[in-house]
Formats: C-alpha cells, structure tokens, sequence
C-alpha cells in the first residue's frame, strides 16, 4: 500500500534505499525537509550514512565530491544554495565524480523569492552534470535511485541531480510506493571507486593544471561521455519499469501519438496539462493535441525530441518555460528546443513559440494550457509568431489581446499585428468537467492543520482514493491565517495533481477567520458545497448571516472543538477537527479512516482517538444548537485577558535582574 | 557523574588528546602510541578496493577467475579496439564486470583528467636551468642529512646508497636550476653542491643571502 510522504521525504527515502554512504548539507527551503529526515534516520540508526554539517553549500558540495571518489555521496539544495554549489560542482563533472543531489526548485533573488521555478535548475544546466526533472513524489524517489545508477555507470561517472518543484512538488503529501530494498540492491548495486583512496601503491591526482594541449583533448573527452548519459538514461529507465512496473524514458508523450499541437515543459506542472489534454482529445474541430514532458534536460536528447516530433508530424510547439535566469531574454529549455528542431530537421520541424510561466511560485492552471494549445493552434494554421517569449498572467502582456486599451502601448506597437491575426477560439475554453473533490482548511499557523490534512489523505488512501495534500507556506507566522487543500480523485484510472480551486468543503479552524477582512471564505466554494466551522458560540444561522449567505445552498455545520479538546487535555484541535469534518463529508468512510488514524495519529495516541471520536459525534448542522458557554485553552484566555493597564512596564524584571537572580 | 573518557587516535609522540562529553584537553602522553606496522596495517584495511578497467590485450593476457573469458573476448571482439573490461574484484573475488566501449576520443588523457602519479613521464626541463648542479659526493652526508631532497620542489634530489657511504644525487632532467637546495645546505663550509662546477662563488652568494 502506498504510504502518505512529502515530496522530500520520497527523495529522502531515495537516499535511504540508494545506501547512500556519505551526506554532507546545509539546509535551505524547500528542500530542507529531505535533509531532516535523513539526518533523523541516521540518528536512530536506520540509515548507516555519515551526515555533515556542513559549513555552508560550497563546503556540502565539496564534501559530496571528496567522498564520492570512494563512496556513494548526496545532498539537497535548493536556490541560491544550488548556485553556490555551483563553483563545485562543476569540478565534479570535469573529474568524473558521480554524486548525486536533490533539488527542490526555488526562485532565486533578487528579489527574494522563496517559492517554485526552475531558474535555479536552469543556472546548473552548464555545469556538466545530469539533470532529472521529476513530477511527483513517486518520480523523485525513482529519479534518485536511478540518477545514482546512472550516474555510476562505467560509460558515464558523472554527477546529477533530481529536480522537483518548491512547495507543489516538495511539501505536497501524496500516495508514494516505497520500493522494496532488496529489489532496489538488484538495480541498484554498491558503489565502486575507480581508484582507491590513499592507495599507496597508486597515487592519483583528482583536477591536476593542465595546459592547452590537455585540457582541449580532456573537454573533447568529457563531451562524449555526457553523451553516453542519454542512452544510459533511457536503458536504466526501462530496467527500473521491469522491476518496480513504473517505466521511465527520457521523455513522455502524453496525448495524441500524432498530435499536431504539443506543449513541451518539463516537470510537476505536466499535472494540469493532462487534465487539459484528456479534456481536449477528441473533440470537435480540435487537431491532435498532446504534452511532451521532458524528463532529461542535461544532457538534453536533442535527436530523440526531434525524431518524435518528426514521427508525429507535429505543427506547432509551444514550451512552457518554468523559470528564467536573470540573463534571459530567450528561456533555456525553448533555446534548447529550438536548436534540437533546426540541427535535426533541417527547417522541416514544428514552428515553435516560448511561454514563461509558473514564475517564483506562480501556478501553472488548467486555463493555461487551454490558452496555450489556443495559441498553439494559431500558429500550426501558419499565423505570424512572436519571436520573443509570451508570459502567462502578464495583464499587459496576454496570449491573446481582447482589448488594445488594456495592453502595453509598446507592446502593441511591436507585436500588435501578431495579437490582431490570432484568434481565441473558443472550442479550445470549453468548461473542464472536475472529477475530483477538492477541500481548503482555512487555519491559523500551529494548529495542525496540516498533520489533519495529512492524516486525512492516508486514510483517503486507505479507503481506495488517491489524494493530495498541497498546504500554502511562505508568509506564515504562528497565529496567521494559513491554507491547506486536499484533493480527492474520484476518478480510479487516472492520477490527478492539479487543482480546480472549485472546494466541495471549506473548513474553519477558527470562527474568527469569519470575519477577516482578507479572506473571503465562501469564495470558491462550489453551490452545495459544506461550511465546516469550529466556533463555541455561532449558530450556523449567525454563520449565514456573517457570511451574507442566508438564501445560499452552503451546508454549514459547526462543532465545539475547542471545548472537546479542552476537556479531553489535548493542546490542539486538529484532531477534533478531522472527526468533525468526517461527519460533514461522508466520501471517505470513517470506519475504514478509524483504522488508519489507530495507528497513525499523533501521541497520545488514546487521547487523539477520542478526540477524533467526539469530534465525529458533537458536529451537527442543526440552527436549534443552543449557544454554549465560550471555553477556551487556558493559555488562549490568558492571552485574551491580558490588558497593558495590568502591568505597568516598571513591574517587569529586567534582563539584568533576571540574570542576578540566577 | 564523570563521562566517560576516551583518547583520540593521534600520531603525536608527546600528548594524549581525551575526549570527555564534549571537552577535549591535552596532557602528556600515556597511551602506548601505535607502532608504524600497526598502524600500517590498520591503514591497509581500510583501503578501499577499486574497480580495473581493462583493454582487450590485457584481458587475453591473463585469466581471471570467476569469468568467462571465451564470452567476454568474443564480446570485446565485436566492440573492436575501444573494447574495455570493467571488473571489481573485492578480497579477490570477482563480484562485478560489465564489457563496454571506451566513451573516451582522445584515450591517453584518462577519466575525470585523472592523472596517475606513478606512471606519469618524467618531463624534460633541463633546458630551465641556467647554470649546472651537482652535488659533490665526498662533502654529502648521504642519508644522516637529506635536507637538500627535502626541499627540493621538483623531487629531482635522490639518495643513492644505505649508511657509510650515501649520497644524494640530482637528476638533471627534473633540475630546474631554482637553488633552493645550494641555498639550503648545511654543509656550505664544505662545499657540497657545486654550481657550474665553482664551489664557492662570493658573488653568487651575495645575490642569493644578500651578503
């Protein structure tokens, strides 16, 4: 059965299954979390690996590279710790040496930005060393695995890395199958050194100066060993499906085998364009349409994309682009493209057209790829096509111009004939149809909402569901109001990871999140969706009427979950929370969830059942409740009682004070 | 309670470094210090064995245990000249071995530019020099001294000879004519090293000790 892990943790669980023998880091979001858990593990003895910390990035790389002359060595980054690896890393490449690095793909300042882009990625990309981009949880503890077999193959000896993206990708809870270790030894078997450390009887230098004559032949050398890594990617890709049924290629076509219209992107956000592609295949007056998910960005398989866009006749590409370095007027992996078309099909390929989008966490949404195969289809009808990137969400700067007034003047100067020869077909915008339940727990930051949510998507997938648990981060401080969304797939052929943002539920961990100015709860909340409130004193007719919802469809149910927690001695709701939200929304059985929470909720253990129990029991969506009497945690009324009339500033002890008494 | 002390592996004559919980001092040494054999021997352990990469000549030349060298001949042939053995032979034992084409176009500079100490050519740059060195093997010590090999930067000083009787010499292919050695001598009374065959130039020495 598939167990509930982060997307670092499922990288953290390649490191363990790899026998990863040596792990230097120093931690930086999002990444951190794989970090912490290996560390974890090698504290309770159930990894023999030695960790370091290390002194900053530059030092983590260095040390990966030391030890992985001799044995198997890792680490995680992400950001600008990626870029101060990079100095290293490429001493890596030239000296053979395969390492292996997890990537949790962030934005790098200026301006600071902590949230999810391949820039990062893309600033590597020069630095010799093999680049996988995973989707998913699943794929990034593969891509681990099987980065290390082939970055340690005989043709090959070169470092790599495995990319996921920030926050959607790496924080995201979802089903992931933990390959069995022995099967993992089969694939995958220890490390061997080609020159053995401090031998004494054969010395070796590792980066000695070479001149011209040399380095020239030692560069031609390392150019064709890179190249090595494509075929060797490929081979190790179908082995691993041989043995673990989850084959991996360089790349994956998914859609219309000869569809004329293709997205080319890279990455978690392939999740959304699915969605599209099923949506759009088939239908009237639409062309063949389909996704090319790259899988291996360095080296890049240049001739195999062209070949399959050759086989397939395709018309038109368009390439997502997830990131732009700061020097980037044409983004990498459109440069990429671009070049693998024109050197392998000599003019006979696809037009081809850059998007930018999904920049410092901005999410890449089923509407773009609409949006995208609109525009994919204009220029495959052979309409004049920007030669600079388009960018997604830009007001100023749209796929599609519907009104001049709006765009940038300069703009509309420069590109204003392309806009007016595009057509927005409309055939392309048709509803999608959500097969999946979405939820959104509206929190304060330390409340656990998250290990709820996370709790809940194990039991999901206990009870034969597969769920997603995508919580917001970034701006939180302990009190803030924060998200958590859960996504249920109702449909069993086929995973889903994207988002509708259309909630069957909305959960309130907090009545007063009802009157936050910022946060309009019921907004998105599909007509005869469920309003789940915790609140000691509201009646859901108050609810309606704070809300304005009084004619609306919205169930709304309310439960005391302050005072269950209170009298029960736990110090969070969360688990309360969860019972309540089970009685609200009965997809999920609760008997089958019981079964899963026994063993998996937070200790105590007993407490947490009870509190899950009484939760289920005391929700109820009647108007007739009677108003109980307010209870709240004791610290909680503390806080609220406090009035700065009752302590003069005077009566506090100083610091010096403190320090005297001891 | 004490914590428990431990002494830490050094290869100091004079002080012990203890370890106690997360305190380290240092007192005179009182643990027995490892002898060179035995610490040889630890070291010896824990050098790791190192895969072979082998070429088609090399295969034929010798039989390894363990493979099937008509099969892996065979396989080698149809490679062709680029054909490589990889094999790892832990204790001995042969536990992996995989037949593949050399990657490499340029196959005399090896993997990662790894350059293998001991089988490097030793470079001519006698033609650096400006004047000639030699050591005068009735002033050397031989091997009670040694300095002038010591400081050497190009390793181009040898001891020949044991006891009574040794004496350095200097290869003049690796001599690149720098005087650290003439400089260094101990026995400048003695005129040990000469300079274009002189043994004691006034002049040469002002330059160089700035007398």
């Amino acid at each position: 059965m598939a167990t509930v892990l982060s997307g670092n943790a499922a990288a953290a669980w390649g490191f363990r299954l790899s026998r990863v023998q040596c792990y230097p880091y120093y931690p930086i979001t999002p990444s951190t979390g794989c970090s912490q858990q290996i560390s974890r593990w090698v504290n309770d003895g159930a990894m023999d690996a030695l960790t370091i910390n290390a002194e900053s990035e530059h030092s983590a790389a260095s040390q990966i590279i030391a030890a992985g002359k001799s044995v198997r060595a890792g680490t995680a980054t992400s950001s600008k710790g990626l870029l101060y690896m990079i100095e290293v890393l490429e001493n890596a490449a030239g000296a053979g040496v395969p390492a292996g690095i997890f990537l949790g793909n962030r934005a790098t300042g200026a301006p600071i930005n902590i949230w999810a882009d391949n820039t990062d990625a893309y600033a590597m990309r020069d630095s010799g060393a093999i680049q996988l981009f995973a989707s998913d949880a699943q794929s990034a503890l593969d891509g681990v695995i099987q980065g290390y077999r082939i970055a340690e193959d005989i043709k090959v000896r070169l470092p790599f890395s495995v990319n996921l993206r920030g926050f959607t990708g790496t924080h995201a809870y979802e089903g992931v199958e933990i390959p069995d270790q022995k099967a993992v030894d089969s694939l995958l078997p220890s490390y061997v050194p080609l020159y053995s450390l401090f031998a004494p009887g054969k010395p070796v230098t590792y980066g000695a100066m070479l001149s011209a004559y040399p380095y020239r032949r030692h560069k031609r050398n390392q150019m064709e060993v890179l190249r090595q890594a494509t075929a060797v990617a490929q081979k190790v890709g179908k082995e691993f499906g041989k043995t673990f049924g989850r084959a991996y290629g360089l790349f994956e076509w998914i859609g219309d085998p000869k569809a004329d219209l293709v997205i080319a992107l890279m990455g978690e956000s392939a999740s959304p364009g699915e969605v599209v592609v099923r949506h759009l295949q088939g239908r009237e007056g639409i062309p063949g349409v389909a996704l090319l998910k790259i899988r291996l960005f360095s080296p890049f398989p240049a001739r195999e994309i062209a070949e399959a866009l050759a086989k397939a006749k395709t018309k038109a590409v368009v390439v997502l682009d997830e990131g732009l370095q700061h020097g980037a007027v044409f983004p990498p992996l459109a440069q990429r493209l671009t070049t693998a078309v024109h050197l392998h099909l000599e003019g006979k390929g696809p037009r081809i057209a850059s998007v930018i989008g999904g920049l410092g966490g901005s999410e890449v949404r089923q509407e773009h790829f609409q949006l995208m195969f609109a525009l994919a289809d204009n220029i495959a009808a052979g309409k004049p096509v920007r030669t600079e990137p388009y960018w997604l969400d830009i007001d100023e700067d749209p796929i599609f111009c519907e009104s001049e007034a709006q765009v940038s003047p300069k703009l509309l100067k420069k590109w204003g004939e392309v806009w007016r020869r595009h057509e927005r077909k409309e055939k392309y915008f048709a509803p999608i149809p959500a097969d999946t339940h979405e939820i959104r727990i509206y929190s304060r930051a330390g409340q656990g909402a998250i290990t709820s949510a996370v709790g809940f998507t194990g039991a999901g997938i206990l009870s034969g569901h597969q769920l997603l648990t995508v919580p917001a981060f970034g701006s939180e401080r302990r009190g803030a109001i924060i998200t958590t969304d859960t996504l249920i797939n109702l449909n069993k052929d086929k995973k889903v990871r994207s988002f509708n943002r259309a909630w069957n539920a909305v959960v309130l961990y907090d009545d007063t999140i009802l009157y936050s100015p910022e946060h309009q709860v019921l907004d998105g909340l599909k007509e005869g969706g469920l309003l789940l409130v915790n609140t000691a004193n509201l009646t859901t007719k108050k609810i309606r009427q704070i809300l304005n919802a009084s004619e609306s469809r919205v169930r709304v149910f309310t439960v005391n979950a302050n005072e269950i927690a209170h009298r029960i001695g736990l110090k969070h709701i969360n688990m309360t929370m969860l019972g309540a939200f089970h009685k609200a929304y009965q997809e999920i059985p609760f008997d089958v969830a019981q079964t899963y929470y026994e063993k998996n909720v937070p200790r105590p253990r007993d407490a947490s059942m009870e509190a899950i129990r009484q939760g289920f029991a005391q929700t109820t969506d009647q108007v007739t409740i009677k108003p109980k009497k307010e209870s709240r945690l004791v610290t909680t009324q503390e806080f609220l009682d406090w009035r700065p009339d009752d302590h003069g500033m005077e009566s506090w002890p100083s610091a010096v004070e403190e320090y005297q008494h001891g | 309670m004490k914590p428990e002390e431990r002494i830490l592996e050094s290869p100091n004559k004079h002080k012990d470094f203890v370890v106690s919980g997360s305190l380290v001092s240092i007192r005179d040494r009182q643990s027995k210090l490892a002898t060179q054999a035995e610490a040889a021997s630890k070291a010896e352990g824990k050098v790791l064995t190192a895969g072979e990469i082998l070429t088609i000549e090399e295969v034929a030349a010798k039989s390894i245990d363990g493979l099937d060298m008509a099969k892996t001949l065979s396989a080698m042939g149809d490679i062709g000249p680029e054909a490589r053995l990889f094999i790892y032979r832990p204790n001995g034992k042969l536990a992996r071995h995989e037949v593949f084409a050399d990657p490499r176009v340029c196959v005399d500079i090896h993997r990662g530019a790894v350059i293998e100490n001991l089988t490097e050519k030793p470079k001519d740059v006698s033609g650096w020099r400006t004047h000639e060195f030699f050591i005068d093997t009735k002033g050397c010590l031989g091997d009670e001294c040694g300095r002038c090999a010591i400081v050497c930067p190009e390793n181009a000083i040898h001891l020949r000879g044991k006891g009574k009787g040794s004496f350095h010499e200097i290869d003049p292919l690796a001599c690149k004519g720098c005087y650290i050695c003439w400089v260094e001598c101990v026995r400048t009374a003695a005129d040990c090293i000469l300079v274009d065959g002189k043994t004691f130039d006034p002049v040469m020495r002002a330059k160089h000790f700035g007398e």
